[in-house]
């Protein structure tokens, strides 16, 4: 009978480590999380409700936050610890997703919950949350340790900053840390970013302020890097050489739905392709990190950003798109244009839909564009990365099949929904002759792992709170990515777009398919 | 063997398989498999999976329901060609089938398959067991047995089945278990073992190794209903009193009836955390905390150790620890 030997025993117990840590359980335990209290400015707000209570009672009912712990919830509204209480009951109730509600242990949650009132443009207001604070630490045994999250409207991201400076509240009075997350936009183009982090960098250092971009916390965009750096036979493949161009797509299904006055304002290049799309972008071309530590992956992202090829004035038209929905049909449902929105002008000239082309100045991707597009009404909601690699340099079957083997292979990278990932190729069809036909290898995440996913809240806020900020933006990755998309603001803010120009219910405009057609590419119908 | 017996190959079953998914893979397979004329589905009507082989030894008394239940949730996580192995009385009996385990998962287009072998046979028939299951096994995936059978326990029969696997998991709190002397001696001869008595205590090391940070445990007690510690206080004794040679670890009778489960740990007379189904329940200075303990069902606690195919420091340290 053959049996097995595994000359690796395990160790005895090293006696070396402090008592505790000999209990520890690598394969098993999750990370240990310190004590602190997280403040959230705007705890009357949506985000709050939809997500970020959410995301902590289920951190909470995991176990995953230490046993001191508490948040603060700070907005105008006058309201009493009780009062926040029932609030946040009822809206983790509705919108946890995946998660049974447990009565007992919210009980025990809400003890740490608290409400302070307060107007972010008065000084007091922050001398009251200093007292507060005191008190919370003291009940809670925070350990001076507080994680401020600003969930307000982004012109107040300075203000409360300097409002936790002028009350000495960004610096803990023992050894606690002090961190503040800011939610985009990260400013409105490339000079307030400047200006923002300039104010921001006056009151907490660069390590302690947490730019969220919930795109990268979620689990199948960091499975790129798992797919790529774990994986041997990939990498060798990622460059110029094997790769045609990628294409990354984030379309909504729906239009603005009553968010036309925040809308008008943004506009889909600066909603999207600005933060979530080139840092997914920066994901999937970055060089390896040397070790998968914050600083050593973020230096990474932000090369690859500082080497996107900045667009001169006359470029832009032939490089980037701007669209906007008309009237349409949505499935079976009529849908208004963008600009019978409320809130949104008559003649706005707002981007609902941006499609860019990008390319990248190093070695590996000199002259592989790459194609970013983000819209508002198209016909589904799908986020992906399509990597389209070079065809067969011998098209020997080109007799015997009507074409297909010159389909190129592809790489589909899926963020949403059915997140995974799939790779086509040709195949030949099973008979006499030889017949070639594409087919589909399919990774799923859900399928593949019965495991629940966290939220990209539930990722991040623990990562803010263990002080990892991996997957958070820094500063310069900030500035690289406005300094990429800046030169197509500009000139679009000079002209006058025949806007509406794509019916709700469809793919773009038809300059968008036009963008690629030059470089002899058509967009990818996900 | 009986002239009137079947001789079963592990090729024939393999041929067997293949047909089953050439069957399961053409579109009008199913409803649920047919062609969704997206550009994402390309006439497939199943989807394959496959992580591990799963080999499952149950006696025959086992409730099929039941057992096909497990398999089917199983099967959600670790996506595995299973093979069930059911043990019964008598002698010289063996048959074998194949079929397909199908779910269509919530909001998904496409069914998702895993294939199944039930092997049935008698205990005079392991050996031929094993020549069958052998090389019905996935190439360069993880082999993982479970062991649910008495029968190969009281027959003194584990070792001749641990060669099929990497890692094999029996649960020692079940009637019929091998005894934590046995598993020692698996140990030892460099298995990968893992126990669901071990995997159920999880929850209750990660809240102790938070609460004890910053004490110096010098007392810990740990209080068991019944009349006698069951597995998991064994386990969670030995973990500790491994950890924290310092400490002195006892376990002793909470006086409550009940069947020898952890219901409370006190640490140095100032700290007792009581266990409740499902909850932990312990006052922190003037906080009273509740932390949710997922109660993990059989299947949780045979997922969670599938995903670990590898030696356990920690368990092997705490096993090794109660059998020293």
């Amino acid at each position: 009978m053959a049996v097995y030997i595994y000359p690796l025993r395990v160790p005895s117990v090293t006696v070396s480590l402090m008592p505790v840590e000999t209990l520890q359980d690598p394969l098993r335990f999750h990370r240990k999380t310190p004590p602190c209290a997280v403040v959230i400015y705007g705890a009357n707000g949506d985000l709050t409700k939809r997500k970020l209570m959410p995301a902590l009672y289920r951190l909470a009912y995991e176990g995953r936050l230490a046993p001191g712990f508490a948040v603060v919830g700070v907005s105008r509204t006058a309201m009493t610890n009780d009062e926040f209480r029932e609030k946040m009951h009822d809206s983790v109730k509705r919108f946890l997703e995946d998660s049974p509600f447990d009565e007992d242990l919210w009980r025990s949650f809400a003890q740490g919950i608290f409400y302070q009132a307060g107007d972010v443009a008065q000084a007091s207001s922050y001398e009251d949350l200093g007292k507060c604070l005191d008190e919370v630490q003291e009940a809670r045994k925070t350990e001076g340790n507080v994680l401020f999250y600003l969930s307000t409207q982004p012109s107040q991201y300075a203000q409360i900053a300097e409002g936790l400076a002028g009350a000495k509240l960004n610096k803990d009075k023992g050894d606690g840390w002090r961190r503040i997350v800011i939610e985009k936009p990260f400013g409105r183009d490339l000079t307030s970013a400047g200006e923002l982090n300039g104010r921001l960098q006056k009151c907490f250092q660069e390590s302690e302020i947490y730019r969220i971009d919930h795109y990268l916390g979620k689990e199948t965009v960091q499975n790129i890097m798992a797919f790529r750096f774990g994986n041997g036979i990939f990498e060798p493949l990622w460059n110029r050489t094997y790769i045609d161009h990628v294409q990354i797509t984030a379309a909504e299904s729906i239009g603005v739905e009553g968010r036309g006055a925040y809308y008008q304002e943004a506009g889909a290049l600066r909603d999207m392709i600005q933060n979530h799309l080139l840092q997914v972008m920066a994901t999937v071309a970055m060089e390896p990190a040397s070790s998968f530590t914050s600083d050593a992956v973020r230096d990474e992202r932000a090369k690859l950003l500082r080497a996107i090829r900045i667009m001169r004035p006359e470029q832009v038209a032939d490089n980037a798109v701007a669209g906007q929905y008309g009237p349409g049909r949505s499935g079976s449902q009529m849908v208004e244009g963008f600009r019978s929105e409320k809130g949104v002008s008559p003649d706005s000239q707002t981007n609902t839909y941006a499609a860019v082309t990008f390319l990248v100045d190093n070695w590996r991707w000199a002259g592989v564009p790459f194609y970013i597009r983000s819209g508002k009404a198209l016909p589904k909601r799908v986020s992906e990365i399509a990597i389209q690699f070079r065809t067969a340099p011998l098209a020997m079957f080109r007799k015997a099949t009507a074409g297909a083997e010159t389909v190129p292979n592809m790489l589909i990278l899926r963020i949403q929904p059915e997140e995974g990932i799939s790779l086509k190729f040709v195949s030949k069809r099973p008979g006499s002759g030889m017949q070639l036909r594409p087919v589909s290898m399919d990774f799923n995440y859900g399928s593949s792992f019965g495991e629940r996913s966290p939220s990209a809240y539930e990722t991040l806020l623990l990562d803010a709170i263990t002080g990892d900020a991996t997957l958070y933006t820094r500063q310069d990755m900030v500035m690289a990515s406005w300094t990429a998309v800046q030169p197509i603001l500009d000139y679009w803010s000079t002209q006058k777009f025949n806007m509406p120009n794509y019916a709700a219910g469809t793919w773009g405009p038809e300059s968008s398919d036009a963008m690629l057609a030059r470089w002899g590419h058509t967009w990818r119908r996900p | 063997m009986a002239d009137t017996q079947p001789v079963i190959k592990p090729d024939k079953i393999l041929k067997e398989l293949g047909d089953l998914w050439t069957t399961m893979g053409k579109p009008d397979a199913g409803e649920e498999a047919a062609d969704t004329g997206t550009s994402d589905s390309l006439g497939g009507g199943v989807l394959r999976a496959c992580s591990m082989t799963l080999q499952f030894f149950v006696d025959d008394e086992e409730d099929s329901m039941a057992l096909g239940e497990t398999l089917a949730v199983l099967m959600k996580e670790h996506p595995s060609r299973a093979v069930v192995v059911r043990l019964k009385e008598g002698e010289d009996f063996l048959d074998a089938r194949v079929f397909a385990q199908c779910w269509m998962p919530f909001g998904h287009r496409r069914q998702i398959c895993c294939e199944q072998v039930e092997i049935t046979s008698t205990m005079d028939r392991l050996a031929d067991v094993a020549a069958i299951v052998g090389p019905l096994a996935v190439p360069d995936l993880p082999r993982m047995i479970l062991l649910r059978s008495a029968r190969i326990v009281r027959a003194g029969a584990l070792r001749k089945i641990l060669s099929l696997g990497d890692k094999i998991i029996v649960d020692s709190s079940r009637p019929g278990a091998p005894g934590f002397g046995e598993l020692g001696g698996l140990l030892d001869a460099g298995h990968i073992v893992g126990d669901l008595a071990w995997t159920r205590i999880t929850e209750i090391r990660a809240l102790l190794f938070q609460l004890l940070e910053n004490r110096a445990p010098k007392n810990i007690a740990i209080e068991y209903s019944g009349k006698e510690a069951g597995a998991e206080a064994r386990y969670l004794e030995a973990w500790l009193q491994a950890g924290l040679p310092e400490a002195r670890v006892a376990v002793k009778r909470s006086g409550a009836p009940g069947d020898g489960k952890i219901s409370a740990i006190q640490i140095n007379g100032d700290l007792k955390v009581q266990i409740a189904p499902g909850a932990a329940e312990y006052d922190l200075g003037d906080l009273h905390r509740r932390a949710s303990l997922p109660l993990g069902t059989d299947e949780e606690l045979f997922n969670s150790e599938l995903s670990i195919v590898a030696h356990d420091g920690a368990f092997e340290r705490a096993l090794n620890f109660i059998t020293a």
